[in-house]
């Protein structure tokens, strides 16, 4: 053979030995198993995306369900929504799982003699049921969430035909405070809408309104857009947080005034007369009405009358109301001063709005439970029906809700898969997920939406609706609209269903009307505050978990290891408490405390942070599960064992003044235990020591650039810290960065100034591109997988603090927000420093200039990793998705994704497959891809669009006029000179109350 | 590797002459004498036979019941019927003796009349069950005689799905773009093979290369040897097929 080199001498050799396994004679291995009727709309390597609803809150964003071959694989925002204008956020995306989730019932499930769940038939648990409601007259109750309209309509009328049923709608955040609030001051018991996008001063009382509060994502775009330094110059709305807890929505506070929990209803009180009084002009009536406020909100002297100043010269100020983590026992008195607040202010009719009327059901407040409860104890119901909720975990545990349980007579469940509550009942119906079933929702007049099937069930379920449809059928039930949920569904809806299945629904305004100040609302009536039964010097602060919410995030994978944006800590539950509580205590980070309140005791790791005050304890809601694969210990082998702890069964069942539920102000008592327990966190200092991976710029310095040469500065950005950066960032290098020939060369501008922290794109990313979760294990060992993060720095840093890798060194202080945040991924390099080091050139430079990865290539030697500038490449050390994926869940899986094994590197692709077809589809056509054709899936999904994707070579691309905005443009660690095909534009400081330096 | 393949083919063709005779000398009750009388055909698909038989063999004595004297199903189509089962041919046994050589060779079908979207898609699409039943449907009863058919319509009445064996794979690593290559205008046996030709398809070593291997096994060196060649424009950046 003449001809034979190197590589033909290898295959001949290989062949010697492995000829008869080699594949030309093998058997296959798969089958191909097509359709027997095709559907026309659906080609086979074809996305299909339907219209449909979000259900894991109560927002009903609007959903673009994409579907390969008739399974959802990606959920995204509908951009016609006008709630979430094509977001979605890390919740409603992770929400994917539920419909493949191991947890899930095959079918219904039936307490045996042995009390152990038992599967039977559909026809036979039916037949229970109908027994039980035809056999005398039970007492029936019917316990559960809104679920829209239409089967809202359903349930209303089998609990009507019932006679003697009631309904209890029970969601465990129910902002029944504030609606309570909104009766007493407007006179009409609605949620006001909140319109932040024109103000120049927000007021945050506790709202968590850019996390997980009342339609988050709207108002996080508010914010953004009334602080977007294009249309405002002088950089817009500040934000001014006010609570004891350094939260992710403090976190993007130009001011955080540290007031002690419950003091909130104090502080809005004191301004809403300052501004009354301001009306008349008198210096000495704004004194008197301050004096003493400060003491009893714990701040500084002098700090409230600093803030009153500052809402008297704002223009625009909106005050938001209290959230879960701010409801204390004088939650309804809080948010009826932030009421009376903006009303004084003349937000109202502006800002904020009353709607006509409401249009979801009032959930129950912790009064009506609270009577539930009391009867079940007595005996007084006899058949509870639990829908859409998990009431055995998430309610107070004052309120002995499990063992008012064991009273009930016959208990019957509609989840679709365990909790704690299914886990008690006697009967399980299965409902179906909200991907397999029909709904609707009305979040607000105007807003209408559609939840339509994308999927066939993929157990055997039955929807709600049609359980109850044929139950009360068989029982004789009386009053039930005709046909099936579908046909309810389609029949409420009236005309345009077609259209509303296209567009997802139908969208027009709200109607709101004016409101005035009921006379005589006493909101400003100061209130002694009713101190708790129970002793200890701390209180205990239960807020709501970004991912987790009221606890049913937790069986959600992702929502786990996506770690908390705040803390960076994942899968398990800690107690955060002040340095000083801390150095008291003789705890460090990771040392197990036990929290005891009257109820009883749990314990968990301490989490010492600067950010929380010293007379407060913080733990988030929404671990302790003891049922799940990854809601309780069973995925980190472990069955049944709670992961962290269930910190609402330390809450006594304690109504506000207006019967509303509330979450914090419980005294506790902190103990040191002895023991330790590992928190996982993925970042371990937030000391950025004077590297300016995350810089600040001062309003001053934009500014002043433009005045002194005429002209923007290309200087400005200076980094206090190490002082790198003072350039502007480098032009690409034609010839390194990409090929020359490549009319391409993909690149990514990233505002951190826009970056709220909420993790949305770590939850796209990790969908999009099939990245496994590692479990509470791996998570302890830095073995995450993500491809992007959200970095979380405190100030500049420096070089002080040693090298120590724990105690977990804390940089935040009472009283300051200089909090940086910025998403980090791969910076696909144009002078990658991963590349160079790659034995078997399995990651190098494509000619459109990404840093691209060949996993069949790689043979794990992690060169790559360690030599990695950014620390954004991770190493599959076990078979993840084999391990942590079981069941259905790999039909979850993009197909256009290669899943990746063990002992193979991965990271960032700029999502390669995403550019792929946006080539295919200009291909097709003859064209260039077109600016803003390539989403990347963080992109899509950033809810503040703080991240911009395309062809750095076409200069009229989004992407290179984003990121010429001199003065703020910088690339990270631009002095290592790796070329980074990512600008990052850096954060705006607006306000010195920011940090004090 | 390529040798034995070969001479397995060439061993097959030969199979395929004999059953042919085979099944006749059934017929012919192995002495070849006709003195108990004529041959009866108990199908169509015998008497197609028997008749070819005939035209062969002019003095046999043959007896076709008119019930089953018909024009189809062709004798082509009764051939291929039986080698797309025949276990001496190579390529794994399908659910259904369906043969390509029948569909795409005899009756000249396009590739993309069953495989449709395989000009639009990444995936070239198995037909479904319906695609199949939008011709035979339409087809006399006498076809309800072969096996392939019965299996066919219980598959339809059951609306089952027919499970086939992959014959070409992929590693799920590598990502092929089905749509790009057609419209490029390759011909579907650049890499399929001449499936045309195949009752029963296999993977047909491709022997004008230089590498010692067969190459339709979709092999990397493979797609990267026409990929090279300028006059197709074609990429050779990893990443354009491993993401």
């Amino acid at each position: 053979m003449p001809d034979l080199d190197r590589r033909d001498f290898l295959r001949l050799t290989g062949l010697g030995a492995g000829a008869a396994a080699a594949s030309a004679c093998s058997d296959p291995i798969e089958k191909l198993v097509p359709y027997v009727i095709q559907p026309e709309t659906i080609t086979p390597g074809i996305p299909v995306d339907y219209a449909s609803t979000c259900r894991e809150c109560s927002a009903s964003c609007g959903l673009h369900v994409r579907t390969r071959e008739g399974r959802p694989v990606k959920l995204e925002g509908n951009p016609h929504h006008p709630i979430n204008q094509g977001k979605l956020c890390a919740r409603g995306q992770a929400g994917i799982a539920r419909t493949y989730h191991p947890d899930r019932f095959a079918g219904p499930m039936a307490k045996g003699a042995d009390g152990v769940l038992a599967p039977i038939s559909w026809e036979q648990a039916e037949a229970q049921l109908v027994s039980k409601l035809t056999t005398g007259t039970p007492q029936v109750r019917v316990l559960g969430g809104d679920r829209g309209p239409s089967v809202n309509g359903i349930v209303d009328s089998f609990v009507a035909g019932l006679g003697g049923a009631k309904r209890v709608i029970y969601e465990p955040f129910a902002h029944d405070a504030l609606r309570a609030a909104t009766a007493q001051v407007f006179g009409r018991a609605v949620l006001p809408i909140f319109d932040i996008s024109q103000a120049d001063l927000i007021l945050d009382f506790g709202s968590d309104f850019l996390d997980g509060g009342l339609f988050s994502l709207e108002t996080t775009r508010q914010f953004v857009e009334a602080r977007d330094l294009k249309k405002h110059p002088d950089g817009g709305a500040r934000l001014v947080s006010i609570g004891p807890r350094l939260s992710m929505t403090a976190s993007n506070a130009d001011q955080w005034l540290p007031a002690k929990a419950g003091s909130e209803a104090t502080v809005a009180q004191a301004l809403a007369q300052v501004v009354r009084d301001a009306r008349g002009g008198s210096e000495s009536a704004r004194r008197s009405s301050l004096a003493g406020m400060d003491l009893a909100a714990g701040l500084d002297a002098g700090a409230i009358e600093a803030l009153a100043k500052r809402v008297l010269a704002a223009k625009r100020v909106v005050a938001l109301p209290p959230g879960v983590g701010a409801a204390g026992p004088q939650a309804t008195a809080t948010a009826a001063a932030v009421l009376v607040l903006n009303a004084a202010l003349g937000a109202v009719g502006t800002a904020v709005l009353l709607p006509e009327a409401e249009t979801r059901p009032a959930a129950a407040d912790l009064s009506a439970l609270t009577q539930l409860a009391d009867d079940m104890k007595a005996g007084r119901v006899d058949v509870l029906l639990v829908h859409d909720s998990n009431p055995v975990y998430s309610m107070p545990g004052g309120l002995g809700f499990g063992e008012a349980l064991q009273k009930v007579g016959f208990v019957v469940s509609f989840a679709s898969m365990i909790d704690e509550t299914a886990a008690k009942a006697d009967l399980v119906l299965p409902d179906l997920t909200p991907l397999e079933s029909w709904g609707d929702a009305e979040p607000r007049k105007g807003i209408r939406s559609v939840q339509q099937p994308t999927v066939r069930p993929l157990q055997d379920g039955k929807a709600l609706g049609d359980t109850l449809l044929s139950v009360a059928a068989a029982a004789g039930v009386a009053g039930l609209p005709q046909g099936n949920t579908h046909d309810i569904v389609k029949a409420n809806w009236g005309s345009g269903w077609r259209q509303a299945l296209d567009r997802g629904g139908s969208f027009s305004s709200t109607p709101t009307t004016g409101a005035r100040i009921v006379a005589g609302a006493s909101a400003l009536d100061r209130r002694a505050d009713a101190p708790r039964a129970g002793d200890g010097d701390l209180t205990l602060v239960a807020y709501a978990h970004s991912f987790l919410g009221d606890g049913s995030g937790a069986s959600l994978p992702w929502m786990q290891e996506i770690p908390d944006p705040v803390t960076k800590a994942s899968w398990v539950s800690w107690a955060e408490i002040s340095n000083a509580t801390s150095k008291r205590l003789g705890v460090s980070f990771g040392d197990v405390v036990q929290i005891a309140t009257a109820l009883g005791s749990v314990e968990l790791p301490a989490y010492p942070r600067g950010g929380v005050r010293d007379d407060i304890v913080a733990v988030a809601i929404g671990q302790g599960h003891t049922h799940g694969q990854y809601a309780s210990m069973t995925n980190d082998g472990a069955p049944g064992v709670a992961r962290g702890v269930n910190i609402l069964a330390l809450l006594p069942a304690e109504p506000d003044a207006s019967g509303a539920r509330t979450f914090t102000g419980t005294p506790a008592k902190l103990a040191k235990t002895g023991a330790f327990s590992r928190i996982p966190i993925s970042q371990w200092t937030d000391n950025q020591r004077g590297r300016g991976l995350v810089p600040e710029v001062s309003l001053a310095s934009l500014a002043g650039g433009k005045e002194a040469h005429g002209e923007v500065d290309e200087h400005a950005l200076v980094s206090e810290g190490g002082g790198h950066h003072d350039g502007p960032p480098f032009e690409y290098d034609m010839q390194n960065d990409a090929s020359p020939e490549s009319d391409y060369r993909w690149g990514m501008t990233i505002d951190d100034d826009r970056c709220t922290g909420c993790s949305a794109c770590v939850a796209a990313c990790s969908i999009e591109n099939n990245i496994p979760v590692v479990g509470q294990d791996g998570a302890t060992r830095h073995r995450e997988m993500s491809w992007i993060r959200i970095e979380r720095y405190i100030g500049d840093g420096d070089l002080s603090g040693g090298r120590e890798r724990r105690p977990h060194p804390n940089r935040e202080k009472l009283g300051e927000a200089d909090v940086r945040q910025a998403p980090m991924l791969c910076q696909h390099c144009g002078s990658a420093p991963c590349e160079s080091v790659c034995p078997v050139l399995a990651t190098y430079h494509t000619p459109d200039g990404l840093n691209g990865m060949v996993y069949n290539r790689c043979v794990g030697t992690r060169y790559c990793a360690n030599n990695c500038t950014y620390k954004v490449r991770r190493f599959n050390y076990f078979d993840y998705s084999r391990e942590k994926w079981p069941g259905l869940l790999g039909m979850m899986l993009n197909p256009e994704v290669t899943v990746r094994c063990q002992g193979v590197m991965e990271k960032c692709t700029f999502c390669v497959q995403r550019i792929e077809s946006a080539r295919q589809g200009a291909k097709d056509e003859k064209r260039p891809i077109a600016d803003g054709e390539v989403q990347t899936a963080c992109q899509q999904s950033c809810p503040t669009g703080a991240i911009t994707f395309g062809n750095s070579r076409d200069p009229k691309s989004q992407v290179i006029a984003k990121s010429k905005d001199t003065g703020r443009s910088f690339h990270a660690l631009q002095v290592l000179n790796t070329r980074p095909a990512i600008t990052y534009l850096a954060q705006v400081k607006r306000d010195d109350e920011r940090s004090h330096g | 590797m390529s040798l034995i393949c070969r001479t397995h083919r060439h061993w097959l063709v030969t199979v395929s002459f004999a059953s042919l005779a085979a099944a006749a000398s059934t017929l012919l009750f192995s002495d070849g004498s006709a003195a108990q009388g004529p041959l009866v055909a108990g199908s169509v698909c015998e008497a197609q036979k028997l008749k070819a038989q005939k035209a062969h063999d002019p003095h046999l004595e043959i007896e076709v019941p008119p019930e089953h004297d018909k024009s189809h199903p062709s004798l082509e189509a009764c051939l291929a019927h039986d080698e797309a089962w025949n276990e001496n041919n190579e390529g794994p046994r399908q659910p259904i003796p369906f043969s390509h050589k029948h569909h795409a060779g005899f009756l000249q079908m396009d590739c993309q009349y069953c495989h449709s979207g395989s000009d639009v898609s990444r995936a070239a699409g198995v037909p479904s069950v319906e695609v199949c039943m939008g011709c035979h449907a339409q087809f006399p009863a006498e076809y309800d005689q072969m096996e392939g058919i019965q299996i066919l319509k219980q598959h339809w009445a059951e609306k089952k799905p027919i499970e086939w064996n992959q014959v070409y794979r992929l590693p799920e690593y590598a990502k092929f773009r089905h749509n790009r290559h057609v419209q490029f205008g390759l011909e579907c046996q650049q890499c399929h093979g001449p499936v045309e030709t195949m009752d029963r398809v296999h993977v047909q070593p491709d022997t004008t290369w230089k590498y010692f291997v067969p190459a339709q096994t979709l092999e990397m060196g493979w797609c990267i040897q026409c990929h090279r060649k300028q006059e197709h424009q074609a990429s050779t950046d990893c990443m354009k097929c491993h993401m």
